[in-house]
């Protein structure tokens, strides 16, 4: 069986996980690369089926069996890591009947200080913050925001509104990160968005062309 | 001192072999093992969301029957059956009863999270039990999409593999489905931790008799009847907003 590229997007509820994929989603179609998306949504169907309606429905970016919603118990986290068995199940059926995919997008949500992904599950992981839960958040680390391969901190529009000094963050996510990369985003605007969208072509699908580009080809 | 004290033996109940087995009871009936099982409620997600279940009775009320009434007629039967197959090498009729197993879920959510579970169960079995011939063959039927991978029987099989007794993978089986309907009333709030063990208590005696009942009968006398449990899972595969799976 193939294995398609995946990588896990997790954050706090609210903190523009979803928005963060309807953003990246067609730029990593205007590349020609084709996504699948899982949302482990806690209680409702109501992002994976905003997503499906935007990407899928009215933009025609995916199919719509493409964008899939996945009940998780109320264990976002447990789904996701301890025992991933549903989210493995799905994507080996999607990887069995969809092989042209060039990645799949897994989005849970999780608070900073026990989300990660299983290696098992997710190839690269993506953990995204908003400056709205304040400027400490960076320095106060835990598995999300120090594990992950890149942090992505949202709605920076936010930061005079309510008190949050970009600067402040800049300095403690370096710190708390080390050698590992974060970005500022704007996803209203799309602001930095692009950056998030190079990271992933580069270090998930190492600059490959699209399966459907190399098919055409051959 | 007495001069016979010396020859006094201390009884050994379990050897070696007995314990590791006991040990594989634990660790496939443990919540930890995953097989995603946390995610699934069977129904009792939709009658919490429409009220129609309030206290330990009711959830208790629930496991009974779904036990008389569903799994013990037709999963375990199915999985005593799979059990006695692979211990007698007789491949071709387990992949008869994995279809059997398949066509009886008639509810989509069920029949697509018993399958699910089971072939991660045997993914993950076969990650540390190696040589077991018909544990293999069941996965590598699996990726041929030549067996379905349904929990009951996929269940069997890895217990066969760990040299569990048959009546001990029942009981499993059973308490896994019982926990998983506790634990969900425990996660949407319905009940309280000490009460969720009572339940688990109260459930032990159906589980007995179940197992008395259905580990010897043939697949020929599978049955299941529970039509308001159908529209009740067939309601929650409806639901605009949920938690659970099933």
């Amino acid at each position: 069986m193939i294995h398609i590229p995946r990588i896990g997007i997790g954050g706090p509820v609210g903190s523009g996980k979803s928005m963060l994929i309807e953003r990246i989603v067609p730029m990593l179609a205007e590349k020609g690369y084709s996504v699948s998306i899982i949302s482990n949504d806690v209680i409702s169907k109501e992002d994976a089926d905003r997503m499906r309606v935007n990407l899928a429905t009215k933009r025609g970016l995916l199919p719509e069996n493409l964008v899939i919603g996945l009940a998780t118990g109320g264990c976002p986290h447990t789904a996701v890591r301890e025992d991933p068995s549903m989210n493995l199940a799905v994507i080996e059926e999607m990887e069995s009947k969809h092989s042209e995919l060039d990645l799949i997008i897994i989005e849970s949500g999780g608070d900073n200080i026990m989300t990660t992904f299983s290696p098992i599950l997710a190839d690269y992981f993506i953990y995204i913050i908003d400056v709205a839960g304040g400027d400490k958040y960076p320095r106060k680390g835990g598995l999300g925001i120090e594990s992950c391969d890149l942090l992505v901190i949202n709605k920076i529009d936010l930061a005079n509104i309510v008190g949050a000094d970009l600067g402040v963050m800049k300095r403690d996510a370096k710190k708390i990160r080390k050698e590992k990369p974060f970005e500022f985003i704007n996803c209203k605007t799309d602001e930095g968005v692009l950056k998030v969208t190079e990271h992933i072509v580069h270090d998930v699908l190492f600059d490959s062309r699209p399966k459907s580009v190399i098919s055409q080809k051959v | 001192m007495n001069k016979y004290l010396f020859h006094i033996q201390v009884p050994i109940y379990m050897n070696i072999e007995d314990i590791e087995q006991e040990l594989g009871v634990m660790q496939l009936s443990d919540s930890f093992f995953p097989t995603g099982m946390f995610a699934t409620s069977n129904g009792l997600e939709f009658l919490f969301t429409e009220k129609k279940i309030h206290c330990v009775k009711d959830i208790a009320d629930i496991i009974k029957t779904n036990i008389i009434q569903q799994i013990g007629p037709s999963d375990c039967i199915a999985l005593a059956n799979a059990f006695d197959s692979a211990n007698n090498n007789d491949y071709e009729e387990i992949i008869n009863i994995d279809a059997i197993v398949f066509a009886t879920k008639a509810i989509k959510e069920i029949r697509d999270a018993s399958v699910r579970s089971g072939i991660q169960l045997v993914k993950c079995v076969s990650e540390f039990v190696s040589g077991d011939e018909v544990l293999n063959k069941y996965k590598e039927s699996i990726t041929k999409n030549k067996a379905h991978g349904v929990f009951p029987v996929a269940f069997a099989i890895c217990c066969n593999g760990l040299k569990i007794k048959k009546e001990k993978c029942m009981m499993m089986m059973m308490y896994g489905f019982t926990v998983s309907i506790v634990g969900a009333a425990l996660r949407l709030g319905l009940i309280q931790h000490f009460e969720a063990q009572k339940i688990i208590h109260m459930t032990k005696p159906i589980i007995s008799q179940t197992i008395k009942e259905n580990s010897k009968k043939s697949l020929s006398e599978m049955w299941q009847f529970a039509p308001q449990t159908d529209i009740i899972q067939m309601s929650h595969e409806k639901m605009d907003s949920k938690m659970f799976i099933t």
